[in-house]
């Protein structure tokens, strides 16, 4: 692959929903060594983005370039050898309920590699070790807390050392320091290792932490649109409305905090036809 | 339905096909869900075998009273169980404790995001999920069902002992001279089929579920509404096919 070539590119994607537009028609590149931030407001299709990307739903219309290979069209062994290239985060950390924190790490492991026992093990304990949870392989995901399982979900995700690596929403929920520290194994990773990250997050203060690049979709009018895209100073420095309220948190701005009054009483008393009868 | 008959092939593919490729399933989980799906429904088969047995032997006792021919009865007994209520009621007991907890399992994986990591790990969902438990279903229900016949006329025994004053000798005798290996084998066939059955039906639930908890209640509520009424339904039609054949 030469330096030029993409490792992720993504061309006029569009998803439909029963004929709701989620995703509308979004174009963007990440280069080798990007740290990539999706940012958009709740249900702005962010997350059905990156299952795109990953190949996981299949869009509507539209192209996903993986490592310069078109992967919206293939079968499930192709994608499978795409797949073992990038490692990915999920929100809940997604780990194996039935296997103990150190089998979840060893998992991909052992799946795509015949190495000796000794080596899995040592493997394990290293990647266990880089996100600070040495001495915690014998515990079940049930009985480690929110924060340790996304920890683990990140050693797992690193377990095969991926060139491409997903985060979705990798800070949500976990506390200041620990959003520091997976912000920090992330930007080791891709800083030292020379990895490729795809982040998705609406943490603004790890979003300008650790992005290179960012890239936010619009809501309402705009939805599944790309609003913005650039560097963070770029982001920081935009002039459009949605992306500034965006960024400094504001409840009120082009997204609207309350409708007008007019559009309130409307949509309260609105068409009779539209009217719903509760029963609890 | 369609999406049944492609997770079929699936599971033909990667048991009999992949392992050929260097893609092999499992073994050891294998004997893990062996223990799971078969071994720890032993004690309730054991349970609803014994009383069937005991309930057969009263009821044709009763029947064959009248006509003098309660010697009958032990082979009344073996011949039903053997032939028919030792599959069927081992099904049963496999679809209520076993289907039910493999849909439950594999949705709330499915819900928690938990089969997405393993596809995106490149780790095929059907040959490290499904295989194994399709394969301890095929093992465990028919060695269930040898078990239960074994326990049904035991629980026939025991009414023809101490009710109807026949020997033990006699007993066994009576139930094993009449009867042919061929019921043995029908019942056998018959318990193969519902493996397959009961334990496709249980994953194509759990991997079709949606929507959390909710949709894990519902998709083991409907594993265990359309296994028992496939069970009965191939078994009438097979019973059927050993009738008329």
């Amino acid at each position: 692959m030469s330096e030029e070539t993409p490792v992720i590119e993504v061309t006029d994607l569009v998803r439909e929903f029963n004929g709701r537009r989620v995703l509308n028609g979004l174009s963007f590149k990440v280069m080798k060594g990007d740290t990539m931030i999706i940012m958009g407001g709740s249900g702005c299709g962010k997350s059905t983005l990156l299952r795109h990307i990953i190949g996981a739903m299949k869009p509507t219309s539209g192209s996903v370039k993986l490592f310069g290979e078109e992967i919206t069209g293939m079968k499930e062994e192709e994608l499978a050898h795409v797949r073992r290239r990038f490692g990915m985060l999920f929100q809940s950390g997604a780990l194996l309920q039935s296997l103990t924190v150190g089998e979840n790490v060893a998992l991909p492991i052992i799946e795509h590699g015949k190495l000796d026992p000794s080596i899995v093990d040592l493997m394990v304990k290293m990647k266990l070790e880089m996100v600070g949870l040495t001495g915690f392989e014998n515990l079940k995901p049930a009985e480690i807390s929110g924060g340790m399982k996304k920890r683990v979900g990140l050693a797992r995700a690193l377990a095969l050392d991926p060139e491409l690596l997903f985060s979705d929403e990798p800070t949500a929920g976990l506390d200041p320091i620990m959003v520091s520290v997976v912000d920090i194994l992330t930007q080791e990773m891709t800083r030292k290792l020379g990895v490729t990250a795809v982040v998705v997050t609406h943490d603004m203060t790890s979003a300008f932490r650790i992005g290179t690049r960012m890239i936010m979709l619009g809501t309402g009018p705009n939805q599944g649109k790309l609003i913005a895209e650039g560097t963070p100073d770029e982001i920081r420095a935009s002039t459009n409305g949605e992306v500034k309220q965006f960024i400094n948190g504001e409840p009120d701005g082009p997204v609207p905090l309350r409708l007008s009054k007019g559009d309130y009483v409307e949509r309260l008393l609105g068409q009779p036809g539209g009217r719903k009868s509760y029963s609890v | 339905m369609k999406e049944y008959f492609v997770l079929n092939g699936q599971i033909l593919y990667w048991t009999l096909i992949a392992p050929f490729r260097g893609q092999p399933f499992k073994i050891g989980e294998v004997f893990h869900q062996m223990i799971l799906i078969g071994t720890r429904a032993l004690p309730m088969a054991a349970l609803m075998s014994f009383s069937i047995g005991l309930t057969m032997a009263m009821q044709g006792a009763n029947a064959l009273k009248s006509m003098g021919g309660t010697s009958f009865v032990p082979y009344l007994v073996t011949l039903s169980i053997l032939r028919e209520l030792g599959p069927l009621i081992v099904g049963v007991i496999v679809i209520g404790r076993s289907g039910s907890s493999v849909t439950a399992e594999l949705g709330t994986m499915k819900v928690s995001e938990e089969i997405e990591a393993l596809q995106v790990m490149a780790i095929n969902p059907v040959r490290f999920l499904i295989v194994p438990r399709v394969l301890a279903m095929m093992i465990m229900l028919p060695v269930l069902t040898v078990f239960g016949d074994c326990v049904g006329m035991v629980g026939g025994w025991s009414i023809s002992h101490y009710a109807l004053d026949f020997t033990t000798p006699a007993y066994i005798f009576n139930s094993l001279t009449r009867a042919e290996p061929w019921d043995l084998y029908s019942g056998l066939v018959k318990s193969v089929v519902f493996a397959w059955l009961i334990i496709t039906i249980a994953c194509h639930m759990g991997m079709g579920v949606e929507g959390g908890a909710e949709g894990v209640g519902q998709a083991t509520t409907s594993s265990v509404v359309w296994s028992l009424l496939i069970l009965l339904i191939t078994n009438a039609l097979m019973t059927a096919i050993f009738f008329f054949a």
